[in-house]
């Protein structure tokens, strides 16, 4: 279980979080939604600290973090819990598909090279992009380095997955690939998913939980259902009534 | 003497001076060797924002790249000793800097000098590197140092290399200055020559020749070391 408590964060005058509190069960695909600028990836990124957030209270199943005083060796042990899969895919340029995903079972978790090779394989496999083994990043298209981030996150058998916009860098034709991916990861695999995205589709379809976020604050939360078809707040309905056509779209 | 140019001549000579090249080019290596960890911990000290250091650090590539090559070797060749002599007196220590070879003032000034050159290559290297590598390797768990050496190093290379051939090659140009510190390198040696028989311009463009072929294999074995380590980049 994630739980956020009181998380505050500002960019010098910039206030991008403004008191978030709110609680992720273990398991479930939880969507965080919003306009940009609302503070979406910034709480998503403050859970790993790649950004740290000024202050508030972060906890991770038994790990519980004041976020004013953390120390390395906090951060270090809550990024050996969690994985991440970025907007601009992140792959590690220097290293083929099957040493991207090698990476972290071999310099974190210290498995010897051919079990690091056959867990690799595998999750590639998962990804279906096992014939791109040996292909280095610049190689592949953005979908398939995407879902070889996606691999590369989910070999490590993290509790959390935190998936940052995952598919807005994509052309539309390959959106839809790396979705399919995730789908199948949130049916296959007990982690827990945070997901930033703007794809209503696919929240509708695979979360359990949808967060709506304005302002630096949660505007309005609760099952795809109640949030996407009978939103209470005014600007949740102001800002879905830019997607008119969700419901009609399928992946 | 009839020609101006005497080539038989050249041709001796060449072979003279030749048995100065090994100290131009352990001069050169050395001291590159040297900069190299010196300019790269100044990189990494600035890059890390390291509190005091990263003063020292910032320092000194202002003042190292304002001082000319030949001015720093002078400071070091007459202050370093002056310096251990105070020490020696202070402490009791013996430095032995009475003994110290020129060859050793020759390498730190140097070093001094080129180390605040390649610490900006080095700076530049890193930045060149997207921030979200190691954004990718701290988010699985790796410390800032497997992703520094692991992931953003390798790719940074490819950006240093041929801005370390330049500076090497600077470098080995550079060694000539060190004969006025007393250390006979391939210029010193030449000159000393020339003191016997006046034949400045041929035995010159001896030297010239000398170190333009040093130059060229050097070039070539930093253009093999530039493929090496872009391998990944294939087809780009």
């Amino acid at each position: 279980m994630i739980t956020f408590k009181n998380i505050h964060k500002a960019f010098g005058a910039n206030e991008v979080l403004k008191g978030i509190s709110c609680t992720i069960p273990t398991g479930s695909v939880t969507v965080i939604l919003g306009p940009s600028g609302s503070g979406k990836t910034t709480l998503l990124r403050s859970l790993n600290f790649l950004e740290k957030a000024d202050r508030g209270e972060i906890t991770l199943d038994d790990i519980h973090i004041d976020v004013e005083n953390v120390s390395k060796a906090e951060i270090h042990q809550i990024r050996q819990h969690t994985a991440m899969v970025f907007q601009m895919y992140n792959l590690f340029k220097n290293k083929t598909a099957l040493e991207n995903v090698m990476e972290g079972l071999t310099v974190v978790k210290k498995l010897p090279k051919a079990e690091a090779k056959e867990k690799a394989l595998y999750f590639l496999a998962k990804v279906g992009l096992e014939l791109k083994a040996d292909s280095y990043p610049h190689q592949l298209s953005g979908g398939q380095q995407q879902r070889i981030g996606i691999a590369r996150a989910l070999a490590l058998n993290p509790d959390v997955i935190l998936f940052d916009e995952p598919t807005s860098a994509l052309d539309p034709e390959l959106v839809g690939e790396v979705l399919e991916v995730m789908k199948k990861i949130a049916q296959e695999f007990n982690c827990t998913m945070v997901v930033v995205t703007h794809e209503i589709s696919f929240a509708r379809e695979v979360a359990d939980h949808i967060i709506f976020m304005d302002g630096g604050v949660i505007v309005e939360e609760g099952a795809p259902e109640k949030l996407l078809f009978n939103p209470e707040n005014e600007r949740t309905k102001q800002f879905l009534s830019r997607y008119v056509s969700f419901t009609e779209y399928n992946i | 003497m009839g020609n101006i140019i005497e080539f038989s001549f050249m041709y001796d000579s060449f072979w003279e001076l030749l048995q100065y090249v090994p100290i131009t080019l352990f001069l050169a290596v050395t001291t590159m060797i040297f900069a190299c960890v010196l300019g790269l911990l100044n990189a990494l000290i600035q890059i890390k924002e390291i509190p005091v250091l990263k003063f020292f650090a910032h320092s000194y590539v202002l003042l190292g790249r304002a001082v000319p090559t030949m001015v720093m070797l002078y400071i070091v060749y007459f202050g370093l000793p002056v310096f251990l002599m105070a020490f020696t007196d202070k402490t009791g220590i013996d430095t032995g800097y009475q003994h110290i070879s020129p060859i050793f003032f020759a390498i730190v000034g140097l070093t001094i000098h080129t180390g605040a050159y390649l610490s900006e290559v080095f700076r530049s290297a890193i930045l060149s590197v997207d921030k979200g590598q190691m954004e990718a390797a701290e988010s699985i768990g790796m410390t800032w140092w497997q992703g520094f050496y692991r992931i953003v190093a390798r790719q940074a290379g490819v950006f240093a290399v041929p801005l370390l051939a330049n500076q090497f090659l600077d470098l080995i140009k550079g060694t000539s200055l060190v004969f006025t510190i007393t250390v006979v390198e391939l210029l010193g040696g030449a000159k000393i020559a020339c003191a016997d028989d006046y034949r400045y311009l041929e035995r010159y463009l001896v030297v010239a020749l000398i170190y333009w072929g040093i130059s060229i294999i050097f070039e070539k074995l930093f253009l093999l070391a530039e493929r090496k380590v872009g391998i990944f980049q294939k087809g780009i």
